[in-house]
């Protein structure tokens, strides 16, 4: 179970980003690289033009509802490993909803909120089995992941596959069904998760509900003592992170694919790192989740640029996430 | 040769239960000492990459399995620092771990694939069929003990010892003792630590040399995320054992032989109407299901993911 208060220290998660992009530029120049040159790339491919950072934005939009999702999760210290899966479930129920309904606005709305659904679901299936049959949830959520992406994979081959087609995708959300555009290709979603992580975070510092959260997670001994309904609380957090995992998916169809194909995506991963990284704070998420992004974008432009794979952005966040860590532990010690 | 399905589906369960065998004997020793590695995933797959990159440079199938042991145990000792030392959150120490992994093997693939290092030469990686000769037509063991790997045959014997040494010997007390009492360790003048640091990092080479069995016996190739989830079945099938290497090893054969089955009826005619994915998912559902028909209420070791000192 990690330890809220080890996740909530004081250091600056910034120090850990920055001192995870040092070392990624130092492992470059040892490797006889041109360090600058390579960091003046990658911020012009995430932030180089209004354009370029709004794709930046865009890939933001996932992590953030993820990672949002993910810091709920944690910090009433439910293990929610799993939103990978509920992303996933989001997707298939949200495009399973988009296509056939009569385009408009009101078909986009069901289409998220079947998302949403759909991510509960799927989370509510590891919490019932935890409940039931005391199965931790952190393995069966592993284990659902692996199921949802093999069932999408079943899915956009069989019933969801589009009409005609020969490759494993569905049919496309029709035009008046999509999230309205902001500025090419940023989306309507963007502000949803503004507003979203904006909403959480009063929840959490202004209302009791957010209070009893937090305690549940920092001390469920305490919390049960002072009348908490820990065990609904719980819930209460899994199937919301859940919720909000679903959400990204269906955001990400009615907003960016517009379909959904059979390949690997990683945003409910990720989403667990942001979270981490930002420690567990929802605004801190939105910062953590630009950061990811930029370094997604950052890193194509790199290896578009400078033949510098871009799987480095992963070895970034998982260094980042170490170092946010590893600083959280330090100054845990410190006040000990 | 004997072609009874039973007998054939039974070899083909041993051939996909080793590598998780294998992790699963060192993820359960560490586990009883107390830490729980969820980064063990990123080590089957460094494992991997550097059995297959050692295999294709050089050639030699014994550096491959030594070199995906050392990266195993290396990341495995980085790990333990962290959580063990440094007295991190385990579970975030071992996400952070895979990510690092999967980034770096990403990275280091993209790099071989550009100095063409993509293959292995021709009969570099050790075959089927560890005893020549007459011993694999054999009826029934022919198939199942001689036609294997002869890793199969040393994970077996590692299996029991490793059950024995648990079990029975005085060494075997004090790695459950250190999951469950390290406070009394301590007492007994034993380094919590340092026992802690030597399972886990011994659980990284045994993940490692998982890996090198996937990259260089198995199939010799490369793909990224080839470990395709390994690792986190190994952690069910650890806790589905109940941290027994007995039942740990059953539950491991179960899903070889679930394996192998799907396999084989995937590759039946008229199968193919049904979805390959439909086929694949039987595995992980079964592993899901039999988890939570479990007896409930047995508790794994008491101090499991808590630090020390």
């Amino acid at each position: 179970m990690p330890d809220p208060r080890q996740l909530l220290s004081a250091w600056p998660a910034l120090a850990a980003a920055l001192a995870a992009v040092a070392l990624l530029l130092l492992g470059l120049w040892v490797a006889g690289g041109a360090p600058g040159e390579a960091a003046a790339a990658a911020w012009q491919g995430a932030f180089g033009s209004w354009r370029r950072l709004a794709i930046t934005a865009t890939e933001a939009v996932p992590l953030a509802l993820c990672g949002l999702g993910a810091a709920l999760a944690f910090r009433s210290g439910t293990l929610n490993i799993g939103l990978e899966g509920q992303c996933l479930a989001g997707m298939v129920a949200a495009i399973a909803v988009l296509v056939p309904l009569p385009p408009g606005p009101w078909a986009c709305l069901a289409g998220l909120a079947a998302g949403a659904l759909a991510g509960a679901a799927w989370c509510g299936v590891a919490v019932a089995l935890e409940r039931g049959r005391g199965v931790p949830l952190v393995l069966s959520t592993i284990l659902l992941n692996t199921i949802a992406a093999l069932l999408l994979g079943a899915l956009v081959q069989g019933p969801l596959q589009a009409a005609g087609s020969a490759a494993p995708e569905t049919a496309i959300v029709p035009e008046a069904s999509r999230l309205a555009i902001l500025a090419t290709p940023l989306h309507l979603g963007a502000l949803i998760a503004v507003l979203i992580a904006v909403a959480s975070w009063l929840v959490q510092t202004r209302t009791v509900l957010g209070f009893e959260l937090t305690v549940a997670g920092l001390n469920p001994e305490t919390a049960r003592f002072a009348g908490i309904p820990v065990a609904q609380r719980m819930l209460t957090a899994a199937l919301g992170s859940g919720a909000l995992a679903g959400l990204a998916g269906a955001i990400q169809v009615a907003g960016v694919t517009w379909f959904v194909s059979d390949g690997a995506r990683s945003w409910g991963y990720a989403g667990i790192a942001v979270a981490l990284l930002a420690r567990l704070h929802p605004l801190g998420v939105l910062g953590a989740a630009l950061f990811f992004a930029a370094l997604e974008v950052g890193a194509r432009t790199l290896e578009r640029r400078m033949a510098v794979p871009h799987d480095v952005g992963v070895m970034v966040q998982g260094v980042a996430v170490a170092a946010v860590l590893l600083a959280g532990a330090l100054s845990a010690r410190r006040r000990r | 040769m004997n072609t009874w399905l039973p007998v054939l589906l039974t070899a083909q369960a041993l051939v996909a239960a080793t590598p998780l065998v294998l992790a699963g004997l060192g993820e359960l020793v560490a586990e009883r000492t107390g830490v729980l590695n969820i980064g063990i995933e990123g080590l089957v797959l460094a494992g991997c990459l550097a059995g297959f990159a050692t295999a294709a440079a050089t050639g030699n199938p014994w550096l491959a399995l030594l070199a995906a042991v050392a990266v195993g145990a290396l990341l495995a000792l980085g790990f333990g620092l962290l959580t063990i030392y440094a007295r991190c959150d385990q579970i975030v120490a071992g996400l952070a771990l895979n990510l690092v992994v999967f980034g770096a093997t990403g990275t280091a693939w993209t790099l071989m694939q550009d100095h063409g290092l993509t293959t292995m030469a021709e009969g570099v990686g050790f075959t089927r069929g560890w005893c020549a000769g007459w011993g694999r037509d054999l009826p029934l063991i022919g198939p199942l003990v001689f036609n294997q790997y002869g890793l199969t045959v040393v994970v077996a014997g590692l299996a029991v010892m490793t059950a024995w040494i648990l079990a029975r010997t005085r060494l075997g007390l004090v790695l459950r003792a250190l999951g469950d009492e390290p406070d009394a360790c301590a007492a007994a003048g034993i380094p919590v630590r340092r026992w802690r640091l030597l399972a886990v990092v011994g659980a990284g080479a045994a993940a490692g040399a998982a890996g090198a069995f996937l990259a260089t016996m198995r199939t010799n190739s490369f793909v990224p995320m080839m470990s395709g989830g390994l690792g986190f079945i190994v952690l069910a099938l650890v806790m589905f054992g109940r941290w027994r290497v007995g039942w740990m090893v059953a539950g491991c054969l179960l899903f070889g032989l679930v394996d192998a089955l799907q396999q084989h009826l995937q590759a039946q005619a008229g199968a193919n109407r049904i979805p390959f994915q439909l086929w694949q998912v039987m595995p992980y559902a079964t592993a899901l299901v039999v988890l939570g028909l479990v007896r409930r209420g047995t508790a794994g070791p008491l101090m499991l993911t808590k630090p020390w000192g």
